[in-house]
């Protein structure tokens, strides 16, 4: 349970809300590389933490993030010509570079250099590209962190692949889900036993066998690791480790030499979120077939409504809900997918769930602790400028494991440094 | 299977943003039977003093003592309040939370026996360990085998913000 005042507070991430300002301490991913193929290529609608603007790629290849619409008479950008190192409102012909500054005036009498086009400069943001991924930081400029090191994005190319899509509600219950270990032996009992990605690892023998695991919740210094522990071989348990690293990033434990996967949830505004969706292998690319189920939503990815990154199952058609499936046991809850099985029920929640209502049950403590560690940081940020978790690049030096211990040993010791990355290593899993 | 046709007015998106937003206004449980234990004294110190604040009902334990067949618990009270003492077992009739809170010295005799007995009536546990300058591995391994959920606190204020997440 929380109280209006403090659920306002986390949910709440447009300009001038403290969950906003933190929000733009980080670098944030915004687009997939591939929604700007090309330099010159069409410009792309974004909203991000309330803000509507446009990206572009401009005729060099620079990439630029700018308020969406002309400072002129306010019309959207996203009808603009992408041409000669700028974009150009289609109305009277007004040009912006990739730093929102006006370049061009073509009505006024000197176009170039009239005074007045100097004097005009849209809000603009920086957009990098890092991986498969174009991220920008809508911070502070003098305050402008160094550049993300997830490792996701950092390796080579050919290693990871990562995906977005819609979802229809407020971020902080979609990443609830991400930190909610207890539901996976419910809602996605069904993906262990049939997904290519997942199928065939020792530790989801142990998954199947115990379906009551016991769970431990440990502060990092980004965030938490939520370990969740079934019994395995005699005087030994399984444990399955998921770091959360502020504000918003989670990483699943893997499953055999299968790829690592997580997700990042970023507000779009107060009742939507995009969920950028990873997968990535630290040693060795990812196999064609491997790609290719990613690609056919398998996995923690799912297909798309045609030409947009709108699920396929969405509220519309209610998830394409199968009861025959969910009454033989062939999908637990009636929906497909581990991604959609989420998404289906987390919207179902209202667009901001109403957690003065909510009745948590001690399974329920590592959201209890993820609330408290976002809701510290605002007021540390608001009250006394504190810098917080997951900014310093070394917080986001995290892994997922699975691993056996002897009984007896604390999963933070037994893993070791198996939760840091450790570049050109395999990660931990049974 | 023919798939049956998604009406408009069946669909999930058969709702404008409000009537999402709404719910029943009416309470849909009945109060929670917690149980908080201190395991230790410094437990039993930050136990006492939240004990004097407003609660759904929880009552607030410390662990005593042993006593065949059962567990001798007394009344947290802050403030120098007098205290009064009660058996595990009646503490546990009717409950339907535990949550065991360990200091440094946290014994896992104590941890062992409430759980047990937790365990037998079917009752959900958790372990709360509260930081501090003393190595709290002890009161882990102690909590380890007997609390569902283990929670090493990195701030002793969030303490009372987990517990009144539960509704204690």
């Amino acid at each position: 349970m929380l109280k209006q005042e403090i659920n306002d507070l986390l949910t709440q991430t447009g300009p001038g809300k403290p969950m906003g300002a933190l929000f733009r301490q980080y670098w944030l991913p915004v687009l997939l590389a591939e929604e700007l193929p090309e330099n010159d290529c069409a410009p792309v609608r974004v909203k991000l933490l309330g803000e509507l603007m446009i990206a572009f790629r401009d005729t060099e290849g620079r990439y630029g993030l700018i308020d969406e619409f002309c400072a002129h008479r306010g019309v959207s950008l996203w009808f603009g010509r992408n041409e000669e190192s700028g974009l150009r409102c289609p109305y009277h012909g007004w040009k912006y570079d990739v730093s929102g500054q006006c370049v061009e005036i073509p009505s006024e009498p000197d176009e170039r250099g009239s005074s007045l086009c100097a004097k005009i400069k849209l809000t603009s943001y920086p957009l990098v590209k890092l991986g498969d991924v174009l991220w920008t930081y809508m911070g502070d400029p003098a305050k402008t962190p160094d550049l993300p090191e997830w490792e996701f994005a950092r390796v080579p190319a050919g290693q990871s692949f990562t995906s977005k899509r819609l979802q229809e509600c407020n971020w902080l219950q979609a990443l609830e889900g991400g930190i909610d270990s207890s539901h996976v032996s419910w809602l996605h009992s069904d993906g262990l036993r049939n997904d290519p990605l997942f199928k065939g690892a020792q530790g989801n023998k142990y998954n199947m066998s115990d379906r009551k695991p016991f769970f431990e919740v440990v502060e990092s210094d980004g965030g938490l690791f939520i370990g969740v522990r079934r019994n395995a071989e005699e005087g030994h348990y399984y444990w399955r480790v998921t770091p959360w690293v502020m504000p918003s990033f989670t990483m699943i434990p893997p499953r055999g030499d299968h790829p690592i996967h997580g997700h990042f949830w970023i507000p779009i505004d107060d009742e939507n979120c995009w969920v950028f969706t990873y997968d990535y292998h630290p040693t060795r690319p990812l196999t064609d077939s491997e790609v290719q189920a990613m690609r056919e939503g398998k996995g923690v990815h799912n297909q798309f409504v045609p030409g947009t990154y709108r699920p396929l199952q969405n509220k519309d058609n209610d998830y394409m809900m199968d009861r025959e499936a969910q009454k033989r046991g062939d999908t637990y809850s009636g929906v497909k997918g581990i991604s959609m099985q989420d998404a289906s029920l987390q919207e179902s929640m209202g667009p901001i769930v109403d957690r003065t209502k909510e009745r948590l049950v001690s399974t329920d403590t590592g959201i209890i602790m993820a609330r408290r560690k976002l809701w510290r940081a605002v007021e540390a940020l608001r009250d006394q400028g504190v810098t917080p978790p997951g900014v310093d690049t070394v917080h986001q030096a995290v892994r997922s494991a699975a691993i056996v211990l002897p009984k007896e040993q604390p999963f933070i010791e037994g893993c070791g440094d198996a939760l840091t990355v450790r570049p050109g290593e395999k990660h931990a899993s049974v | 299977m023919d798939r049956q046709p998604t009406l408009l007015g069946s669909c999930a998106r058969a709702a404008t943003a409000a009537e999402a937003r709404f719910r029943i206004n009416a309470p849909a449980f009945t109060q929670r039977c917690s149980r908080v234990i201190a395991l230790d004294e410094q437990a039993a110190e930050v136990v006492g003093d939240l004990a004097g604040r407003t609660w759904h009902g929880g009552h607030f334990l410390v662990f005593e003592s042993e006593v065949p067949g059962d567990a001798l618990l007394r009344l947290a009270a802050g403030g120098g309040q007098p205290t009064a003492t009660a058996l595990l077992s009646e503490e546990l009739d009717g409950a339907d939370t535990v949550v065991m809170v360990a200091g440094p010295a946290a014994s896992p005799a104590a941890a062992s026996l409430i759980g047990d007995a937790a365990a037998a009536r079917g009752i959900m546990t958790a372990g709360l360990v509260l930081p501090g300058a003393a190595p709290v591995d002890g009161a882990v391994a102690a909590l380890r085998p007997n609390a569902m959920v283990l929670v090493v606190l990195g701030n002793s204020a969030d303490l009372l913000e987990v517990l009144s997440a539960l509704r204690v």
